[in-house]
């Protein structure tokens, strides 16, 4: 599985308006409806919003990882953002959050869909890649960034 | 020099190189009290000190006194809410249990030494209850955070057991010198008049204590003093009644620890310095007391009792005991291997010493040997063994101190100062838009001995010192704000938890479809909080349940109710046991 499969550079963005929970979630549902057809934003934003109501996707250290599942698609897709100013996402650590990479999975459930999800977790867990994309600001290397990430040695926690 | 100054000289050193030595001990992890145990020996006899010491009434005194203290100090820093996981197990371990382990460790005694089943009951009397400070000490020493429910179940136990041991000490001792009678009610009787008139006057007499404290108004220096004396009053007085003394300090100190009062963190504070000095003082004289020399001829028949004890009798009795309730393998397993002995067995050993009972001397170098071998080989491996079996917590934020003083012209506000720790929540962002309590108001913060300008709007930093204004309920939310996690190894709470978060009441239908969580036909309308509540009765954090490639672990409860669980993907699909 690679990231470029489901993250295009259309869906990347780096935005400094945006300033509560809600709007973000809103943001990245516009961006993946934008890239792929037959999908709505509202429906996106639905699932989305229906997962944060069983606990937060704030992993800590400023990251969220959104996700949920979406009918009329066949495959996953994915969008990131990168806020300028962190917003309050109800995270487990309670810091605001100002990057965030939203997953929509096709309604039926694959065990592929678990094995992204764990590994974007632990994308977004190495600390130095996280301040790699605090300090970019343009959206073609922020989506460069993403696609290129591979496990080091000093990924670990 | 006179004898006393004699005296003094070698008890100051003695303590001195004790209290220098804590600090080597925890970085090799050896266990503390074997240490102070180690330089009473070496002070002694067969030692470089050469000092005979063998007098054993006051040896005797030092330790009972010295264990009243540590049961005072232990109970008062009991917190009742851990009762809610750890009581009934505890109490059925520290009576039974010690009946059990004692019986059993009796059959060995016998056996290995040649006694009659009488008398090995008795040596098995005398090593059989788990040693409260020995267990505190092992476990604060390592800052381990122990998965609730083991964890209170030994403080507890260890806690509540010395009577039990005592009394089947003193039951059998006196029976074997009466010449042994006919069996009768008697002992059922003395058991019942220890354990009620203990419990009712050290309830009673912690809530006199603590009705007391703060109305006295006795300043900062006589207060804790007055606490003191009060916990002396109370072993002595239950005595004088008939009951056990050590059973009221442990509940006086449980009252007194768990109700507020103003004084209490200063009535802490001078007793864990007095705790410490009991420890070392106890070991110290125990260590001098044994003469190495007439160990060794006993040596072979006390390390097998040694051994029935810690591989056959504890673990049968905690088995035993521990049916009734929902503990995992792994948690039983750990709890029979805490079985500590400390230094109730030494100085339960000079009861019969002070009866002159035949093989008396036997039985206290017997006694001797099984506390020397369980510190050394439990005490060891206590810390590692819980990693192992995946009980020990991520560390917890330490809540940072504060210091506090009143100010004229600010009713219901107290002037608060906090450094702020590494790590600490608040470490990196602006004071003025942190989320500090509402009605708590920076007012000052410090660098490097200077006072920073305008400190709403510092960027705060570890060893950043803050000042604030705040109503006294607030101080317990700015503690954790401020406090940091300690620089310790264990589990990094990302692999202990898992990635995500889940709200207790979170749907298991909606789990099921997202993640594809396998559901039983019943369980598609449970929340994923009454989930883990039905299978482990009365969760507490770190109880996890796995189901194909997910592992659902509770995070954060209130009383028995879920309130966040984790969740963790793995890579691999099979299922673990445990």
């Amino acid at each position: 599985m690679n990231i470029s499969d489901l993250l295009t550079a259309g869906r990347v963005a780096c935005r400094s308006d945006v300033v509560s929970k809600k709007r973000v979630l809103e943001l990245v549902s516009e961006l993946i409806a934008a890239g792929a057809s037959g999908v709505d934003a509202r429906a996106i934003f639905d699932s989305l919003i229906g997962r944060e109501r069983l606990g937060s996707t704030g992993l800590g250290n400023g990251v969220a990882l959104p996700h949920g599942r979406l009918a009329g698609t066949e495959q996953a897709l994915g969008a990131f953002v990168r806020l300028g100013k962190g917003v309050e996402f109800d995270a487990i650590d309670g810091q605001p959050v100002d990057l965030v990479f939203a997953l929509l999975v096709p309604e039926h459930f694959t065990d592929e869909h678990l094995k992204i999800l764990a590994h974007l977790a632990e994308m977004f867990s190495d600390r130095a890649f996280c301040e790699r994309l605090r300090t970019t600001s343009a959206d073609a290397d922020l989506h460069a960034l993403l696609t290129g990430w591979s496990p080091s040695a000093d990924a670990a926690l | 020099m006179q004898p006393s100054d004699r005296l003094i000289l070698l008890a100051g050193l003695l303590m001195l190189v004790s209290v220098i030595t804590t600090r080597l001990s925890r970085r090799i992890g050896m266990p503390i009290l074997l240490v102070f145990l180690g330089f009473g020996m070496l002070a002694g006899e067969d030692g470089p000190g050469g000092l005979a010491w063998s007098d054993v009434p006051t040896s005797h005194f030092i330790g009972s006194l010295a264990l009243a203290v540590i049961l005072f100090d232990g109970g008062m820093r009991t917190q009742l809410k851990s009762f809610r996981v750890g009581l009934r197990p505890a109490l059925g371990l520290a009576t039974l249990g010690v009946l059990f382990s004692a019986a059993i460790t009796g059959l060995f005694a016998a056996w290995a030494l040649g006694f009659d089943y009488v008398e090995g009951l008795l040596i098995g009397a005398i090593v059989g209850s788990t040693d409260a400070s020995a267990v505190f000490g092992v476990l604060h020493a390592h800052g381990l955070r122990l998965k609730e429910r083991v964890g209170a179940t030994l403080e507890i136990e260890s806690g509540l057991n010395d009577p039990m041991a005592i009394f089947l000490t003193v039951a059998v001792l006196e029976w074997l010198l009466a010449g042994r009678p006919a069996l009768d009610a008697a002992p059922l009787l003395l058991f019942a008049q220890q354990m009620g008139v203990g419990a009712v006057l050290g309830l009673a007499g912690g809530y006199l204590v603590w009705l007391l404290l703060d109305r006295l108004d006795l300043g900062a220096v006589f207060t804790p003093l007055f606490a003191f004396a009060a916990g002396l009053a109370l072993y002595g007085t239950t005595a004088f009644f008939g009951g056990s003394g050590f059973l009221a300090v442990y509940l006086g100190g449980l009252v007194i620890g768990n109700r507020p009062s103003v004084g209490l963190s200063l009535v802490l504070r001078l007793h864990e310095g007095l705790a410490w000095l009991a420890q070392i003082a106890m070991f110290l004289i125990l260590g001098l007391l044994v003469t190495p020399s007439q160990i060794v001829p006993v040596a072979w028949p006390a390390l097998l009792v040694g051994l029935g004890l810690m591989f056959a009798a504890r673990p049968l009795a905690v088995w035993l005991c521990l049916l009734p309730f929902r503990f995992s393998p792994g948690e039983r397993l750990f709890i029979a291997w805490v079985g500590l002995r400390g230094a109730v067995p030494i100085v339960l050993a000079m009861f019969p010493l002070l009866a002159d009972l035949p093989h008396a001397g036997t039985m206290f170098n017997v006694a001797f040997v099984v506390v020397l071998l369980s510190l050394s080989v439990q005490g060891w491996t206590v810390a590692p063994l819980a990693r192992r079996l995946g009980l020990e917590l991520p560390p917890a934020v330490t809540p940072q101190r504060h210091v506090v003083s009143e100010l004229p012209g600010t009713p219901g506000a107290v002037f608060a100062s906090y450094v702020v720790a590494v790590n600490a929540p608040v470490a990196g962002g602006v004071l003025g838009t942190l989320g500090l309590p509402p009605a708590s108001r920076p007012v000052a913060v410090a660098r490097g001995g200077r006072l920073l300008a305008e400190p709403a709007s510092v960027r705060l930093v570890a060893g950043d010192a803050v000042h604030l204004l705040a109503p006294p309920g607030d101080l317990e939310v700015l503690d954790r704000q401020f406090g940091g996690r300690p620089q310790r190894p264990g589990p990094a709470e990302r692999a202990f938890f898992g990635e995500w978060v889940l709200n207790g009441d979170a749907n298991l239908e909606a789990l099921a479809g997202l993640y594809g969580l396998q559901l039983a036909a019943d369980e598609r309308t449970l929340t994923v909080g009454a989930l883990l509540t039905r299978a482990f009765r009365k969760p507490v954090v770190g109880d996890r349940l796995r189901r194909g490639r997910l592992e659902i672990v509770v995070r954060e409860l209130d009383g028995d109710r879920v309130l966040r669980v984790g969740l963790k993907l793995h890579r691999n699909g099979e299922t673990v046991a445990g």
